[in-house]
């Protein structure tokens, strides 16, 4: 039965090859990991719109498509820099359709205590930190409920090969941002790629990272997964730009463990993909920790974009604060579902979060979903969502103050999601977003 | 400049305006008074084009022109200017950019150039000084956690940065404590001048102390039923609302 779905499935036509060159990448024992992510993988195949879980995300679209190696592209600086944050100064770590490359990328002089690199340096720099945290954070093992859905996480662990690993000793603090590029481009040949990014932040650590997908042209698939540990008292600013081609499917994972008083912050913004889903979970093991989960999403055309967040509250006194903001525009579909879990012991648990959607056409769609379980007594969760059409006062006010129409609905829409980048800490990425954004829009 | 002639105004089935003929003449100040409900706020956002209102009889003239056949944003263009009662917050804009794009809008509605960012600025921190306001609350969002005072100030330093012809002041003074009263009438006395109009619309007397005004009309049940100069308005403070009802009813 197993052998008849493998063959049948698009995702796994050419495995077997890939997994050829991507053992070249890594030590012996990425090995184990595919094995185990190919096994689950296959017990499930590609999702269907009756999976609970891919409701309002077909990807009927892939059923057909070949989808061969991706590696050999190349790219130069000027096309590198030429994509809205592309230019950014930070530590830079560069892959192209998942291939690292090292002539883009720069990440010498760290500071002492302090790893940026690829997950192959890293495995033989730090080995057991690497065996602890790489697809170990990545599960939903030992988590209340079992509505989630591994089955991209369990594949993007079956092409395991190349990645980016962050590694902030105890008390250390990188203060120049580090952004890793996962740039994409499709040539004759479509294809899937399985980006990787795995960070670990020991005691009282602090970084701030900007992972970017960027889409060059073509259709292909993108599956990343990113792993996030805070130890205690860790700070980490995790903004996350997704703008893949418009004919590409980008279907993310990330997963933080975060332990007492740390503080995780996700800025996510998606204006790019045919279809693009976000999954962020946190999963917070300690107590008066901070989880801060943000999104800005723009689809225009045909798109859709699709966030699910995840927030488990394990342990008492945390607060977790959540705003996802959706603008939608000719044909385009939001889809928003945040799960709360409140576990017994987690008394004193602060929870909100909020959904806001602006419809700018009649076709356009919004289906949002909050998903609240809780299972402690002394808590506060508030959770609200909010679909509308721009706001009649501040649009008369832009009016009467000299604005034309349009160009007032211009500004309040892009004020709505302007709020979200405002949140983005590395100045140069703010503006570089704020500068898409309003390119998205016009 | 502004030649409004037997409006009727209705909001719903409710007719709120019954009949409201005034005259301003540049370089006039006008003083709207009346008790809450009497139709002063409806005016206001009527000449500024807010859509909550039906016109059923009547006609406004603005320089010539058929205000009400106007845009909001035309009416801005031709020189007009509402100071909000309640002034809006807009999270997300800037002061900067907001003042940056009505300005240009004007300038653009007149056939004007647009002015440099560094034009720009220079004109808007010599207006912010003349406002005492803060320029770090240039970068902060419109109106966003402004106080009732910052955002009445707000509105003039607007005024004075958009250089209207006719400046509309809808209850300008509620909300204001006595230094914040006196900043914002040191800013619309500044604007004043032979070439623009003012209309201030006010419950009290007290504004009036420092916007003085030349005409005071009393605006009862959606009719200006006296006008005067301005010991009219020191009259009211005096003796209240009442003792024009009284007069209107020994007319009757």
């Amino acid at each position: 039965m197993l052998d008849i779905k493998i063959a049948n499935d698009p995702l796994l036509l050419d495995y077997e090859d890939r997994v050829r060159v991507n053992a070249v990448n890594g030590p012996e024992w990425f090995s184990e990991i595919r094995s185990k992510g190919f096994r689950a993988y296959s017990e499930f195949g590609v999702p269907t719109i009756r999976d609970e879980e891919f409701k309002y995300f077909p990807l009927n679209g892939i059923s057909d498509w070949k989808l061969g190696h991706p590696y050999g592209v190349t790219l130069t600086r000027e096309a590198l820099e030429a994509t809205g944050v592309g230019k950014i100064d930070a530590v830079t770590l560069v892959f192209i359709n998942g291939e690292f490359s090292p002539e883009l990328s720069s990440y010498d002089a760290l500071p002492e205590g302090v790893f940026v690199g690829t997950l192959a340096e890293g495995a033989e720099g730090f080995e057991q930190v690497v065996k602890d945290n790489l697809a170990q954070i990545a599960t939903y093992q030992g988590k209340l409920g079992s509505t989630n859905d591994p089955r991209f996480v369990e594949l993007n662990n079956a092409l395991l090969s190349e990645g980016a690993f962050v590694y902030i000793q105890k008390n250390q603090t990188l203060e120049r941002p580090i952004h890793v590029v996962f740039v994409n481009r499709a040539e004759e040949k479509r294809f899937t790629v399985a980006p990787r990014l795995l960070v670990v932040l020991e005691e009282n650590a602090e970084a701030k990272l900007l992972e970017s997908h960027i889409g060059l042209g073509g259709d292909y698939l993108s599956i990343p997964v990113a792993e996030v540990r805070l130890a205690a008292s860790a700070r980490f600013e995790h903004d996350r730009f997704q703008q893949e081609t418009l004919s590409a499917y980008h279907i993310s994972n990330t997963f933080v463990h975060q332990e007492g008083k740390s503080v995780y912050t996700s800025n996510n913004v998606n204006f790019g993909g045919k279809s693009a889903r976000n999954d962020v979970n946190a999963y917070v093991n300690g107590e008066y920790a901070e989880t801060l989960l943000n999104g800005a999403n723009v689809a225009t055309g045909d798109q859709v974009l699709d966030n699910h967040t995840r927030i488990d509250h394990a342990l008492p006194n945390c607060q977790s604060f959540e705003i996802y903001k959706s603008i939608l525009k000719d044909n385009g579909v939001g889809v928003f579902n945040g799960k709360i879990f409140v576990y017994e012991d987690a008394q004193k648990t602060d929870a909100k979060q909020t959904n806001q959607a602006i419809l700018l056409s009649p076709t356009a769609t919004m289906n949002t979903k909050p998903q609240l379980e809780i299972f402690a007594d002394d808590v506060k969760c508030t959770h609200g969502a909010t679909i509308g059409q721009l706001r009649d006062d501040a649009m008369f006010y832009l009016r009467a103050r000299g604005v034309p129409k349009a160009q007032a609905e211009a500004i309040l829409v892009y004020a709505f999601a302007a709020e979200v980048l405002d949140k983005v800490t590395i100045e140069e990425a703010k503006s570089a977003l704020e500068a898409v954004l309003f390119e998205k829009l016009a | 400049m502004l030649e409004i002639t037997n409006l009727h105004a209705r909001v719903e089935e409710k007719e709120i305006l019954k009949g409201i003929n005034l005259t301003v003449r540049p370089g006039e100040v006008h003083a709207i008074m009346g008790p809450n409900g009497s139709g002063k706020s409806t005016l206001a956002s009527i000449l500024a084009g807010k859509n909550d209102y039906e016109v059923t009889e009547g006609s406004v003239e603005f320089n010539a022109k058929d205000l009400l056949e106007l845009d909001p944003e035309e009416r801005a263009g031709e020189g007009l200017f509402l100071a909000f009662q309640y002034p809006v917050e807009i999270p997300g804009v800037t002061n900067t950019y907001f003042l940056r794009s009505a300005l240009n809008a004007i300038r653009k509605y007149r056939g004007d150039s647009e002015l440099s960012p560094t034009e720009f600025m220079k004109h808007i921190k010599s207006k912010a000084a003349m406002m005492e306001l803060d320029s770090t609350m240039l970068s902060r969002s419109v109106n966003e956690g402004f106080s009732g005072g910052e955002k009445k100030r707000n509105e003039i330093f607007q005024m004075a940065v958009l250089e209207p012809t006719l400046c509309v002041l809808d209850e300008t003074d509620s909300g204001l404590d006595i230094d914040a009263l006196k900043i914002v009438s040191n800013g619309v006395n500044t604007l004043r001048g032979p070439e623009r109009g003012v209309l201030v619309i006010t419950h009290y007397q007290r504004l009036l102390n420092y916007i003085v005004p030349d005409f005071v009309h009393v605006l009862m049940g959606g009719r200006i039923v006296k006008s005067g100069g301005r010991e009219l308005a020191l009259e009211l403070e005096e003796k209240g609302y009442g003792f024009i009802e009284e007069e209107i009813a020994a007319k009757a």
